[in-house]
């Protein structure tokens, strides 16, 4: 399915910083999995990159502070969707001190030893997921011979990684050579989309010292950017939605965490910022943007002085992005960009059966039946119709022309199953 | 139809709406109803004008009083139902049985389904078996298909070919069948604009042609009308709610329709077998869709379950088709339908009361 990307307002934009807010609210739940636990305590002093959450056992990622300053409270706070987290405020005193990092020459380190600095640098996939990058690393004896670089930003406005490529295609190919230290892959394929194969001319001057990497442009396609969908392009099969990407000898990244994982080796900078793009038809300031991680969204706006009022603001994409309920939480590791659309009324109308769902869904599934055993109320049948490999790009809300809520039924029904599952169990 | 502040993702999403596709229809049938005025004078234009305005009239009223709707006819798919209608039907059907036909083609076909888009069967075909059970010898009676005295046009002599002319233009026939060259531009319209997919029409056709084809080799002859084959094709048994929805499941559709057709036709029906073997393909549509269900990604395709089902509802539609032939031919189709109209009214009841419709 085409969708038409409006990336031609931001992707020539240069990466731009701002000013940065007097006090950050810095989540320490900001991976999938468990919230990091504080190492700081209220009241403390906090210098810059100072580890201020320790990842959790299991599935969780370290959290570092992204200014120095005062750590003024420890308390739950919401994020952008409105669920509240344990979160750090940091006043900052905006004098940059640094916490002492010594950095080493990435190339005499052993592979554990990078993944370990990944993991101390709290990095997680920065596409979206915010799964912990280092888990993903660690293999469990498992080969892998192909690495995409995923650069396939097929959510349309998004031009963040876009910016980051063209602006720093040095790092990104470090970063890269940094993971196939670890991952040994026999090739690596940077993938684009065809409205950005320009970038092929701004990678060429590279290509000749990393002989291992090739591009390749795909369609204008929406979600050619999924994980799935990316490994099928790629290598010619689908990989079902149960089994690990390494499990078939392929690994996939999106091209930020890899940058990120050059300034965690290669300069030992923890992740505390990410670039985003800020977009939308409402916004009166087009561009990217390097935001810290826990800055407000609200202060970003007043920094570009808009106004909220009567708009709705979306944090990432407009296709998976999230509604932003309240404007004065704050930017994640995850979040790709900040969209503002007029607010609108979406006028819901009975399903006509005309398919287009079917058509377009990437997944192979019938989205217009989620909604109808939603609506009747017949949970249990949800999973007879697969939902679990629902992968909510919503292409299939996107074309219906009666706009029947897809994706609140998906979303909801997900949730159904769970508590279902819970309730048998 | 509710609103609600958006919420979920997606925020961006594709200039089309209902309307959008109703309106393409109604493009798509327009030559027709401008070929019917060439044929008939006003006469075919006041059928479809009391067809639409009899849909209209009854969607209005019926969702007032129970859904407090005042927006109901906005969609566009009451007038598509009234011009579909009337495009089945003879250009001098007496108007108090048009006004009928219209009024139960959206009350029994669509409204008390939950209305648009909840209807399992095609809502003009409804309405005009309805027209049929209730107006036996208006509907048969030959006279509502021809009057020599009203003939506007008797012929356009475009060609030098007397097919090419007859396909361009010939005054008989139902209303919506007197240009099947301007039916087939419509179709060839609605397939560009994606409103159609190839599959049900081809599909259709060619489980319709093989089987005559056999039959015209083993020297039997097979009257049937193309009008009514084009008509029935492309725009009925194209309906978006009563068809499947997946590509491999209009195929089986579409075929399952031309198939039965020829046997309604080798059956005794001499008339109605497009109309029959729509509505009763379309009584199969949620199974069709389940069994014709897309391959998940990643996933095998189970063959043999997949054949096993797909033998079993071939099997049904054949049962089903006998069963409606032998119908037929005892006179007792009417008896369906009284019991469809008794199931329609006691679902709607039973639901409504419950606030679930």
């Amino acid at each position: 399915m085409h969708i038409f990307s409006m990336k031609g307002m931001t992707k020539k934009e240069k990466i731009r910083q701002i000013k940065d807010a007097p006090v950050l609210y810095v989540p320490l739940l900001q991976q999938i999995g468990q919230a990091a636990l504080p190492t700081v305590s209220v009241g403390e002093k906090v210098k810059k990159y100072q580890l201020i959450g320790q990842a959790h056992k299991g599935l969780s990622a370290n959290i570092h502070a992204p200014v120095s300053g005062v750590v003024q409270a420890i308390e739950d706070y919401p994020l952008a969707d409105g669920t509240a987290v344990p979160t750090l405020f940091i006043k900052n005193d905006f004098k940059e001190t640094e916490e002492e990092r010594t950095i080493f020459r990435w190339e005499e380190l052993s592979p554990d030893e990078i993944i370990g600095l990944i993991r101390e640098a709290g990095i997680v996939g920065e596409g979206g997921a915010q799964f912990p990058t280092s888990l993903k690393y660690t293999l469990d004896g498992k080969r892998i011979h192909t690495l995409i670089v995923n650069g396939t930003e097929c959510e349309p406005y998004l031009t963040a990684d876009y910016a980051l490529m063209e602006q720093h295609t040095g790092e990104l190919l470090e970063g890269i050579r940094i993971i196939n230290k670890v991952l040994q892959a026999e090739q690596i394929v940077i993938t684009l989309e065809e409205q950005n194969k320009e970038l092929v001319k701004v990678f060429a001057p590279f290509l000749p010292e990393n002989p291992l990497v090739r591009l390749q442009i795909l369609p204008n396609e929406y979600p050619q950017g999924g994980e799935l969908q990316l490994i099928q392009s790629v290598l010619g099969f689908e990989l079902p939605r149960n089994q690990l990407p390494r499990d078939r000898g392929v690994l996939v990244n999106n091209v930020g965490t890899i940058y990120s994982v050059y300034q965690a080796v290669a300069r030992r900078i923890p992740l505390v910022s990410r670039f985003i793009t800020l977009s939308g038809e409402e916004s009166l300031h087009y561009g990217n943007y390097e935001v810290k991680v826990g800055t407000p969204i609200s202060h970003l706006l007043e920094e570009l002085h808009l106004s909220a009022e009567g708009k709705i603001l979306v944090l990432g994409g407009p296709m998976m992005g999230k509604f932003v309920e309240y404007p004065d939480a704050s930017f994640v590791k995850g979040s790709s960009g900040l969209l503002l659309f007029r607010k609108q009324v979406v006028e819901r109308q009975n399903c006509i059966s005309c398919g287009y769902c079917v058509e377009v869904c990437p997944m192979h599934l019938m989205p217009m039946k989620f909604e109808e055993i939603y609506r009747t109320g017949k949970f249990f049948k949800l999973e007879k119709y697969q939902l679990s490999n629902c992968i909510e790009c919503a292409a299939c809300e996107y074309i219906c022309p009666s706009n029947v809520p897809l994706i609140q039924s998906i979303k909801e029904g997900k949730k159904k199953i769970k508590e279902l599952a819970h309730a048998i169990r | 139809m509710q609103s609600v502040k958006i919420q979920y993702p997606p925020f961006v999403r594709a200039n089309d709406s209902t309307s959008k596709v109703m309106f393409d229809v109604i493009l798509a049938l327009i030559p027709c109803l401008v070929f019917s005025y060439f044929a008939f004078g006003f006469v075919p234009v006041m059928v479809i004008l009391v067809a639409v305005g009899s849909a209209l009239l009854t969607e209005f009223i019926f969702s007032m009083i129970f859904w407090s709707k005042k927006n109901s006819v906005t969609d566009g798919s009451g007038i598509v139902t009234g011009i579909l209608l009337s495009c089945t039907i003879g250009a001098f059907t007496p108007l108090y049985v048009v006004a009928f036909g219209g009024a139960m083609s959206v009350l029994f076909g669509k409204l008390l389904w939950g209305g648009l888009g909840r209807n399992p069967f095609n809502p003009a075909l409804v309405g005009r078996e309805f027209m049929t059970v209730f107006f036996p010898t208006v509907m048969t009676s030959g006279s509502i298909w021809y009057d020599r005295t009203a003939v506007n046009l008797s012929g356009i002599n475009l060609f030098d070919n007397e097919l090419l002319n007859g396909l361009f233009f010939r005054p008989s026939g139902a209303i919506g069948e007197y240009s099947i060259l301007f039916l087939t531009l419509g179709g060839l319209y609605l397939l560009f604009r994606r409103r159609i997919s190839w599959h049900i029409p081809f599909a259709l056709f060619a489980a319709f042609s093989l089987p005559l084809y056999l039959l015209l080799y083993l020297g039997n002859s097979l009257s049937f009308s193309l009008g009514g084959l084009m008509l029935g094709a492309i725009f009925m048994a194209t309906d978006m709610p009563s068809s499947p929805s997946t590509s491999s499941g209009k195929i089986f559709y579409g075929a399952m329709i031309g198939l039965t057709a020829i046997l309604f036709i080798l059956n005794g029906v001499n008339y109605e077998y497009m109309s029959y073997s729509i509505l009763l393909l379309n009584a199969f549509t949620a199974p069709v869709n389940w069994v014709f269900r897309p391959r998940i990604w990643g996933r095998k395709l189970d063959w043999s379950n997949r054949l096993g089902q797909g033998v079993g509802i071939t099997a049904g539609i054949l049962l089903a088709a006998y069963a409606i032939a032998y119908l037929h031919q005892i006179g007792g189709i009417q008896y369906l339908l009284y019991v469809y109209i008794a199931f329609c009214i006691i679902r709607f009841n039973s639901l409504y009361i419950r606030k679930r419709i």
